[in-house]
């Protein structure tokens, strides 16, 4: 049984490879209950890879994922009910509007018809999606469709957050509205682990960090230890081995 | 002059040339190079064919190139829109006037197998031209390029206007009923053919097929000099018509928003019911139906086809097939659902992230699927026998109509989750509304599936029948209930154990084939590979028009030969005939399906 002293999320050797590419390389992660985790790491590193394995959405050539003790490829019914997912983009049920998809999946879960209708008006009030009442997901904006996609992990109150990049496409009063979302409800207990590429800002808000590169873990542990003295930002361009380019070439842009 | 901004039309057009080129270099990996060696394979053979009617029967050359014609018209509405390889959207933010842009992308649209293989059919021409002399070859040469551009063309102008016009129910619904119309005639168009009067050189039907932009080939090479020479400018005229009006339609639809075929909505939405399990999810898959106007526009193809077959059978006054339009309908509107999951995309996710959502989803979409066909299918039933007066026709029609709808509600589910065809995700797909971006061969192999298994679904119903009127019944409504439930079952199993798998294929695509463990026809040997195709392009013809169609008016006694092979022949052997058909349709199809499902049972039996 899930006890509260297991960690939220453990990987233990996930391995993926597509055709020759190796996209995730024995992915060791420990999310501890109740931690703010950011997962960083270049584009292509393997970041999507690693949480869609994690949560069951992509079956990994090796290793085990388990959240809160439940294996997710074992108890896979169980895992389901402990976890929010946003995965980076999938298609929606595309010919509803935001109310009907929040409406038609609570009920579908199996929540008391009351219970999903006072949730679906609370999350599109506060995700500001309200006023696109006759709008179909399908004709959506991206950012939209990110919020739709955050309501829709957070409907039916999991216990651990799995967001990728919940952030990008997202305007800058949405983003605070979903940053202090996203802080209640770790405040309140929950697990919460985003990716992203942008380094201020899981500096801000998270508290674990793993850096991914190469489809290997190169880093991971508490915000502190991993950017010791640093900024994140300079221990991530440290850690991935990286040098900024961008200073040479490109004459015939300036003059 | 260092920098070119606006190149000039031969250098764009050489761009975009070298540009269609290598994207159809890439994509010639798998299962499209080989559909598109078959393709070009049996085009070529078609094309060889329409020589030969130009040497052996001239007669029938307008017509047969009104064959082209309607296959350049109707080809891309039926697979959904078209090859786009090279998309409008691409070239948008070229600071070119968008005639240019539409020369451009033409001179790109022909760099590519089909308009090759027509350009060879069209070769036609010339070769007609000979009997008439040099001056008849040299007009048929011009005319064959002044055709083939014209083809190309009309097709073009067709795909845009529907991607810019199909923005409502009525229009899908339209451009369903047309070619549901079409591919009626197409199958039975000899019926009226015959009823309006003969086939001499005056006939109606001969004028049009010269009428039609295909036939002005043919009458220019007939016409003396100066006409032919009016004819051909006539030609040139209509396809600077045509371009301007697709460059106007591409420029329109470069800047128009609209996306994913979604209709124009009045008012808010109907509020959700408030249920649970299964009827939630037909909930969802009804509202679907209604605002997808591919859904729409494929049904309406569906039920327009199984009305129009029996009314043309009707004009001779054939009256057999009526009562059993709405059983077509059902067939027909299975096939056009064949690929359920496939349409919806990645949306697949979210049943497999909720807990025990796959049964309700599978039990929804089969609920939503007899909610949409099931009434439209009966009243066409009842109603088709009553009028008819084919009293006859009761216990089967009554033995078949459940079979049929179970068999339809149970095929519809299992195919689209064990044999689904990754498309483009919804909201990804381009300014074509028409267009899933799924792989068209596999696609219309799927329907072609559909088409063969749910009346096998049948059988036990119609063999009922034949031992006593109305165990059919029993029967029907028994293995109709049955299918619905057991191939639903199998399918929400199916979802369950290897939906993870479905959602990746449709994420990324089918697996390397380094590693491949999922074997495609692309995997059988070359020769299994033109068999399977033959077999599923043809094998309707000795079943239907020469099998079970001459069984039918053997059987009741319709005198009538037409051009019914069986019915030609010494009474003596004619009922061979007919069964020989039968049995040879069968065996094509069978071979044609089972094949490829040995070589993927065997393939995992090794691999696991």
């Amino acid at each position: 049984m899930p006890t509260h002293r297991e960690p939220a999320l453990r990987t233990t050797g996930l391995r993926k490879a597509f055709g020759e590419h190796l996209a995730a390389d024995d992915i060791h992660l420990t999310v501890p209950a109740g931690s703010f985790y950011g997962l960083v790491g270049p584009n292509g590193a393997g970041k999507t890879t690693t949480l869609a394995m994690a949560v069951g959405l992509l079956r990994p050539d090796a290793g085990r994922a388990e959240i809160f003790g439940v294996d997710v490829w074992r108890d896979t019914v169980r895992a389901k009910e402990l976890i929010g997912v946003l995965p980076d983009g999938n298609a929606m049920p595309e010919r509803l509007t935001g109310r009907e998809v929040l409406t038609y999946l609570g009920l579908l879960r199996g929540l008391p018809p009351v219970v999903v209708t006072e949730r679906a008006d609370e999350l599109l009030r506060i995700l500001e999606l309200d006023s696109a009442e006759r709008t179909l997901v399908i004709e959506y904006s991206t950012g939209m469709r990110k919020k739709i996609g955050l309501a829709v992990a957070l409907l039916h109150a999991p216990r651990l957050l799995v967001l990728d990049e919940p952030f990008e496409a997202v305007d800058p009063v949405s983003a605070a509205t979903i940053r202090a979302i996203l802080r209640r409800f770790a405040a309140g207990g929950g697990s919460v682990i985003i990716s992203s590429h942008v380094m201020t800002l899981v500096e801000q808000i998270c508290d674990h960090v793993g850096v991914i590169s190469g489809g290997r873990v190169v880093a991971a542990g508490p915000l502190a230890e991993v950017r010791g003295t640093a900024t994140l930002e300079d221990a991530f361009v440290d850690l991935v081995g990286a040098r900024t380019g961008g200073t040479e070439g490109l004459a015939w842009l300036t003059s | 002059m260092a920098h070119l901004l606006t190149p000039g039309p031969a250098a764009l057009a050489h761009h975009m040339i070298r540009m269609r080129l290598a994207l159809t270099r890439n994509s010639l990996r798998g299962d499209k190079a080989t559909n598109l060696y078959i393709g070009a394979t049996l085009g070529l053979a078609l094309a060889l064919g329409t020589i030969a009617v130009a040497v052996r029967w001239p007669a029938h050359l307008p017509l047969t190139l009104a064959g082209w014609l309607a296959g350049w018209i109707f080809g891309p509405i039926f697979i959904g829109g078209g090859n786009e390889a090279l998309r409008p959207e691409y070239l948008s933010m070229l600071p070119l006037a968008s005639r240019r842009i539409a020369a451009a992308l033409l001179a790109g649209a022909f760099a590519g197998p089909a308009p090759l293989v027509n350009l060879i059919a069209l070769l036609s021409l010339p070769v007609y031209g000979l009997r008439f002399g040099p001056a008849g070859v040299l007009i048929g040469l011009v005319a064959a390029l002044t055709t083939l551009v014209t083809m190309v063309m009309i097709s073009r102008v067709i795909v845009a206007l529907i991607g810019l016009y199909v923005r409502s129910r009525a229009t899908a619904a339209a451009v369903g009923i047309a070619t549901g119309t079409a591919i009626a005639l197409c199958s039975n168009g000899w019926a009226p053919v015959v009823a309006l009067g003969g086939t001499g050189p005056t006939a109606w039907s001969e004028i049009f097929v010269r009428v039609l932009p295909s036939g002005w080939g043919v009458a220019a090479v007939e016409a003396s000099w100066p006409a032919a020479l009016l004819i051909l400018l006539a030609a040139a005229g209509v396809i600077a018509l045509l371009l301007v009006a697709w460059a106007g339609l591409l420029s329109r639809r470069v800047v128009s928003a609209a996306r994913g075929g979604v209709p124009v909505r009045r008012g808010g939405p109907r509020p959700f019911p408030l249920t649970g399990g299964a009827r939630v999810a037909a909930a969802k898959e009804l509202r679907a139906w209604w605002r997808d106007l591919v859904r729409i526009q494929l049904l309406a193809t569906a039920f327009s086809y199984a009305i129009v077959t029996p009314l043309l059978l009707v004009t001779i006054g054939v009256w057999a097939l009526v009562p059993f339009t709405g059983l077509v309908a059902i067939v027909m509107a299975t096939a056009s659902a064949a690929n359920l999951y496939g349409a919806d995309g990645t949306a697949l996710w979210l049943t497999l992230m909720t807990p025990g959502a796959e049964r309700a989803d599978v039990r929804g979409r089969q609920l939503a699927w007899l909610l949409i066909v099931g009434p439209a299918a009966v009243v066409l039933s009842l109603a088709g026998t009553l009028a008819g007066g084919q009293t006859w026709a009761w216990p089967w029609v009554l033995g078949l109509l459940p079979a049929l709808l179970g068999g339809g509600a149970g095929v519809v589910v299992l195919l689209a989750v064990t044999s689904l065809v990754p498309g483009t995700d919804p909201h990804k797909r381009g300014g074509n509304p028409l267009s899933t971006g799924a792989d068209e061969t596999a696609e219309t192999s799927l329907a072609w599936l559909v088409l063969l298994a749910v009346p096998a679904t049948a059988l036990p119903a119609a063999g009922a029948v034949l031992l006593h009127p109305w165990a059919g019944l029993a029967t029907g409504v028994l293995t109709g209930l049955l299918c619905a439930w057991g191939f639903g079952r199998i399918a929400y199993r199916r979802l369950q154990e290897r939906g993870i798998e479905l959602l990746n294929l449709m994420k990324h695509g089918p697996a390397p084939r380094a590693k491949a463990s999922k074997p495609t026809t692309a995997d059988l040997p070359l020769r299994h590979r033109i068999g399977v195709t033959i077999g599923y392009t043809i094998a309707w013809l000795p079943l239907f028009p020469q099998g079970i169609v001459p069984m039918v008016m053997k059987i009741l006694g319709i005198d009538n030969r037409l051009w019914f092979l069986a019915l030609h022949l010494p009474p003596i052997w004619q009922w061979p005939t007919i069964i020989f058909m039968i049995a040879l349709g069968l065996l094509m199809y069978g071979y044609a399906t089972l094949i490829p499902m040995r070589l993927s049972s065997s393939s995992s039996a090794t691999a696991r």
